[in-house]
């Protein structure tokens, strides 16, 4: 195969090359410099939002006003729950897909670098109208609540231009998420190694290729209707204006039409890493690799026909129909379990950080999916909906699983990108304060919304057996902090020692394993032959692997 | 192509299906629609691709018994060193976009922004 490198001016030797420049970092089409970059902003914002819950603990630590009036504290929540998943999670998510899909799949970058480099480009810009609209305001920040709900989001009683840049913001987010949807299922279709059938496509691979379908789907109508909410606030439009003959509900079908599929964007990347992980520290192939496959694509399916579920308290969806749907994605997760729990039984397990957070991943998937169920069930979540119960479940499902899944990969991929480790013994300690402190911060959240705690308050009265969950909710929060702070620590410490890690510490399956740490120029210098899910399992054993000669020049 | 092909195919199909099978339990428009777009837009591609994509040949990444030696030639595109256009042309977005909240005035600023990027883009990626 060949390829070609545009190259504006002579090429300077490696030694001079000015890699490592800001320039090169900020100017980059290289999909894992762009993945890096991706990663690194997330993270960012993750502080930034993880900042944001804090207060808002500090605030409900016990009664009476704390910290921030109503106005402030309707602000926090909305910016923290719009931060975490649209500049957090569902963006770290994209960035592991840019930096290990194309290694996963044996090509030398994504199919369309310039649009990769334009679509981290949006995020950023989009994620900085996203902080302005919170922050640098004459009328304050945006009060609404994540999902911008018309009449509120209105003109009438949103005045000034936060939600404007707001809007504005979160449509560029949602554009950039299009253009990365296209280029990672454009790459993975099209530039796919000899031998790299879509049956042995790595399941990080797969599940990218299903996230940014549901990208693709998810974001035109909820674009639709930001940019709809936009004409309404600013050039006097009516859409979902119930006194110009508008209609909110439809802002709300819209709106929810992403906000669900979301959910799957914001877990599935997370479900692809921890099925990389939990096979090597197991040392064994994954149980059920085609079902697990079909599941994934049976969730991507069926997340589509479950947004209403959100809006089952209108009275104006047909909610049978929507409970039967969001009972149904029960069962394909279900069988992602089996795969799962079948790849550890009787598996010689390392539990190595990486297989920790995925362990931890597991347990509170588990509770946010089943709690999940608990809310499918309409009479349940009428009376659950507003409720702390709810905050919880929420939490359990993108925090418990997403965040613990996206240290996994950071402890796993770490020493791939960079050629050197972290240190196990401090992941251990960050494994425990995260793993601790999450428990004891959204556990206590089931118990005050089953004693009837709304959400989205900023006091409340005492004497309702809300004070002690509540407190205890808040010191969970510290011991959360410290598990970021000890991560911070061992980030630091383990760049100034840089214990060399080798190509593949982990003993890994999947094709990135078989190219140096960290891999150089268009990732690959020789490719293995490719026979089966593991070609580079099958490269290092090939005594127990359907492959011939191990190794080929490209 | 042929594996994309039926991969398009199999996604029109599955949002014209489910289209129609959400409209007939609940008569509601908006996701009855949104979900028939979910078959349609791929269907468009599919068409498109039928029409004017690569040939259906199968490619050596879907030949389970290809190995390395079997895509000798085969070219996968060229990619470029590095490009500061992008920068550019979300500023533009951004500026107008900005012009909808803060007059106007902003809109040329953010049109020149934006041309000037996407001209730049289309030169550099000529060579």
């Amino acid at each position: 195969m060949s390829l070609t490198t545009e190259r504006r001016h002579p090429v300077p030797s490696p030694a001079d090359r000015p890699h490592g420049g800001p320039v090169a970092w900020l100017t980059t089409t290289d999909h894992k410099k762009i993945g890096l970059l991706y990663c690194v902003t997330a993270f960012t914002f993750f502080l930034i939002g993880g900042a944001l819950a804090g207060a808002m603990r500090a605030e409900l630590a016990g009664t009476g006003n704390q910290l921030v009036g109503p106005q402030a504290y309707n602000t926090l929540f909305t910016v923290h729950g719009i931060i975490m998943i649209f500049l957090f999670v569902a963006p770290f998510g994209v960035g592991l897909a840019n930096y290990l899909v194309p290694l996963q799949i044996g090509a030398p970058d994504m199919a369309f670098p310039r649009l990769n480099a334009m679509s981290y480009w949006f995020f950023v810009g989009g994620g900085v109208l996203v902080l302005l609209s919170s922050f640098a305001t004459d009328a304050g920040g945006v009060a609404t609540g994540w999902y911008l709900y018309p009449p509120l989001s209105g003109p009438r009683y949103s005045p000034g231009v936060g939600p404007d840049l707001l809007i504005l913001g979160l449509a560029l987010i949602a554009i950039s998420t299009l253009m990365s949807g296209v280029n990672v299922i454009t790459t993975t279709f099209l530039m796919r190694a000899p031998g790299m059938t879509m049956w042995r496509l790595p399941l990080f691979t797969w599940n990218a290729v299903v996230t940014a379908l549901l990208g693709l789907v998810a974001f035109p109508p909820a674009m639709a209707a930001f940019v709809l909410l936009l004409f309404d606030r600013r050039l006097g439009g009516q859409a979902f204006d119930p006194l110009g003959g508008g209609d909110p509900i439809v802002y709300q079908h819209l709106f929810w039409f992403l906000g669900h599929p979301e959910v799957y964007i914001l877990i599935l990347p997370f479900f692809g890493v921890i099925t990389e992980i939990i096979p090597v520290c197991s040392r064994k192939r994954l149980f059920g690799y085609t079902g697990f496959v079909l599941a994934t694509l049976a969730i991507g399916a069926l997340s589509t026909g479950v947004w209403a579920h959100h809006m089952f308290t209108t009275g104006v969806v047909d909610n049978p129909f929507f409970s039967a749907m969001s009972f149904a994605i029960a069962v394909p997760t279900g069988v992602k379990f089996f795969n799962w729990i079948g790849t550890m039984w009787g598996g010689r397990l390392s539990f190595r950080v990486s297989m920790l957070f995925s362990i931890g991943f597991l347990l509170n998937f588990l509770i946010g999916g089943v709690t999940g169920v608990m809310l499918a069930s309409p009479p349940l979540d009428f009376q659950l909906s507003d409720s702390y119960f709810l905050v919880s479940h929420f939490h359990y499902t993108i925090m418990g699983g997403s965040v613990f899944g996206i240290f996994a990969a950071i402890y796993f991929w770490w020493p791939k990108a960079f050629g050197y480790r972290l240190s196990e013994r401090l992941g251990r300690g960050v494994f425990a304060f995260l793993f601790i402190g999450f428990n004891l911060t959204f556990w206590p959240q089931f118990v005050v919304g089953l004693r009837g705690m709304p959400r989205r308050i900023v006091d409340y009265a005492p004497g309702l057996g809300w004070e002690t969950p509540n407190l205890v909710s808040s010191l969970g929060v510290v011991v959360l902090s410290l598990g970021v702070l000890v991560f911070l620590v061992d980030v630091v410490t383990a760049r100034r020692r840089r214990t060399p890690a080798g190509d593949d510490p982990w003993g890994g399956h999947s094709l990135e394993w078989a190219t140096t740490s960290p891999p150089p120029e268009h990732n690959f210098t020789a490719l293995p032959r490719i026979r089966s899910e593991r070609p580079a399992f099958d490269m290092r054993h090939p005594e127990v692997s359907p492959s011939s000669p191990p190794m080929e020049r490209s | 192509m042929r594996v994309a092909l039926r991969y398009l195919w199999s996604f029109a199909a599955f949002g014209l299906a489910f289209g129609t099978l959400y409209y007939l339990f609940t008569e509601e428009w908006v996701g009855s629609v949104a979900l028939w777009f979910l078959g349609v837009a791929p269907a468009i591609v599919a068409l498109w691709w039928r029409r004017h994509g690569p040939s259906a040949a199968v490619r050596t990444s879907d030949d389970a018994e290809a190995s390395p030696a079997s895509s000798e030639g085969e070219s996968l595109g060229s990619f470029p060193a590095g490009t500061a256009w992008p920068l550019f042309l979300v500023l533009g977005v951004i500026v107008t976009g900005a012009s909808l909240v803060y007059g106007l005035l902003l809109l040329p600023v953010g049109a020149t922004l934006i041309t000037w990027a996407i001209v730049g883009l289309a030169r550099e990626s000529r060579g």
